[in-house]
């Protein structure tokens, strides 16, 4: 317990997520008690805060818990990500392809697990090539750049991209990084819808995401930089990042890769003509749905930080095949 | 070179829906679960009933096609799946009746993930539901195994057949393969909860072909008595 909660990010980031869910939960009993919001309101609303609940655990817990259950939790999610993914596309029919993806998901976040980079690395390349070359044998040549296409760009967002959230607990000051991560995303979508709500304004790409606002894209841009500097600003202190147009550099760059990968799962989803990728959590759509804009947060954020800090470099390596 | 995007049919149902719908099209965690069940149930009919196949060469090479045989136990769908190799065993779905086995979340849960079941509502089977399932046979290239009896023979004699397979496969191109099961009667009768040990022969008749025939009243009826008459004939 006290590891867990060993540095003061942990604590303000858990605590701050934990006040936001009872502020929430006052304020639509307040909207119920005084019958300000419709019942339709009212059930969507309670419906999206009972979601949040079980979310929550789920995403924290593993990262309070430990460096395997934060790897095995990405592992997981990873998975779930590619079930949704494969069904929307179709690449579900390719028995083939999808055994490959899921075995590159599972041997890339293995990586992570064995704290080896130099596999973690070498498994991008390799896990493309035997999706290029696994469906050969079948002698199917018709549809083979689309079945290939889905294949690699499936394993790069679900596996190789999202492993690295996992690959940074290998560092033993992993949990208010990856914390500051997860709650950045969430603080970057709610800011862009309030901004976009209360401005209003000319729509940033009205054909992919007809919601979406350039004033909310800029007060997202500018609300998740300076929150996740100033955050950041106390994790890494006494580092080389620890100047303050790095710190601001960083939280827009989450910003910037978390909005975009909303943006490339709206273009996903348009192009297929469906609204959610799935039904698992009420009041959200599916588990993409929610964690869109983390797969090009967690290899942007790892980069980032890996350049002028690293992750876990003090630490033994190849914990499980050994020779490390 | 075209992308056909094709998103799964049962896209954004309920899991509950989707078990119990005809759209339900399986996946890669549904194959696998599949594959260990199709290995015991191959093996438990080699050791327990020492199943002897006749015929083989009489089924397509490849799918789509449709099995139908004589009814008069559960063991008769587990061995007509168990002939099923390679692309026609991993497109196979049984027609099974939905008050038995779709009937509780537990009962659709083994339908649909062990035998890869759909529902067929007796005696209230909706237009559209035949329509969807003629529709997934042709463009799914899908293998369905039913008994066109509806029901399982208490006494181990046949029933006449029911016009359903007719309304089915009637004015396509889809091969109907004629098999006779012996011995399940008396291995797995209705009335016992579990089966027994005992020889099972299992004979494959030549493809009968609908693609003739009118998808229309008389059509369905000529189908289904030229099915009867070719599982009698196997006897």
């Amino acid at each position: 317990m006290s590891t867990a909660f060993a540095h003061p990010v942990t604590v303000w980031i858990v605590g701050a997520t934990l006040g936001l869910l009872l502020l929430a939960a006052a304020v639509i009993g307040l909207l119920s008690a005084t019958g300000r919001a419709s019942p339709a309101l009212q059930r969507e609303l309670w419906l999206r805060l009972g979601s949040w609940c079980i979310l929550l655990p789920l995403m924290l817990g593993p990262v309070l818990l430990g460096r395997v259950w934060t790897i095995g939790a990405v592992t997981l999610l990873g998975l779930a990500c590619l079930r949704e993914y494969d069904r929307a596309t179709g690449l579900f029919r390719e028995y083939l392809i999808v055994g490959v993806v899921v075995l590159g998901i599972l041997l890339v976040n293995f990586a992570a697990l064995d704290h080896w980079y130099g596999f973690f690395v070498a498994l991008w390349p390799l896990t493309v090539g035997v999706i290029a070359i696994a469906s050969l044998p079948l002698d199917r040549p018709s549809g083979y750049v689309q079945r290939t296409a889905l294949g690699i760009f499936a394993f790069m967002l679900f596996g190789a991209g999202l492993a690295h959230l996992g690959y940074m607990a290998n560092d033993p000051g992993y949990r208010p990084i990856v914390l500051l991560l997860l709650t950045a995303v969430a603080l970057n979508d709610v800011a862009a819808f309030t901004f976009g709500k209360l401005i209003g304004g000319r729509k940033l790409l009205p054909a992919t995401s007809p919601n979406k606002t350039l004033s909310g894209a800029l007060g997202a841009l500018v609300t998740t930089s300076v929150v996740v500097a100033l955050l950041a600003g106390a994790i890494f202190a006494d580092t080389p990042m620890g100047h303050p147009a790095l710190l601001l550099l960083f939280g827009a760059i989450v910003s910037i890769a978390g909005q975009c990968g909303d943006l490339m799962l709206s273009s996903i989803k348009r192009d297929l003509g469906i609204k959610d990728m799935g039904v698992l959590l009420p009041g959200h759509g599916g588990v993409l749905d929610r964690f869109n804009s983390l797969l090009l947060v967690a290899p942007a954020a790892f980069h980032f930080i890996g350049y002028y800090v690293g992750f876990g470099l003090a630490g033994p390596t190849r914990l499980i095949t050994g020779g490390g | 070179m075209e992308f056909r995007l094709r998103p799964a049919r049962d896209l954004g149902l309920a899991p509950g829906e989707r078990l119990r719908s005809h759209a339900r099209e399986a996946g890669l965690g549904s194959l696998a679960l599949r594959s260990l069940w199709r290995g015991g149930v191959g093996a438990y009919l080699r050791l327990a009933h020492r199943l002897e196949v006749t015929g083989q060469q009489n089924l397509p090479a490849e799918p789509p096609f449709i099995l139908i045989a004589n009814h008069c136990s559960h063991l008769d769908t587990l061995a007509l799946g168990s002939i099923l190799q390679g692309e026609a065993g991993r497109r196979a779905h049984a027609l099974a009746a939905g008050d038995v086995f779709f009937r509780t979340g537990a009962t659709a849960l083994f339908a649909a993930y062990a035998v890869n079941a759909l529902p067929v509502w007796r005696k209230r089977t909706r237009a559209g539901e035949i329509a969807t399932l003629r529709e997934r046979l042709v463009e799914d290239r899908l293998v369905y195994i039913l008994f066109p009896e509806g029901t399982r023979s208490r006494d181990g004699a046949m029933a006449p057949f029911q016009p359903g397979i007719g309304t089915l496969v009637a004015g396509l191109p889809v091969p109907v393969v004629p098999c006779r099961l012996e011995g399940c009667h008396a291995a797995w009768p209705a009335e016992r909860r579990l089966p027994r040990p005992g020889k099972v022969r299992l004979a494959i008749g030549r493809p009968l072909d609908f693609a003739g025939l009118p998808n229309a009243r008389a059509g369905w009826v000529e189908a289904a008595s030229a099915c009867e008459a070719a599982v009698k004939a196997l006897g």
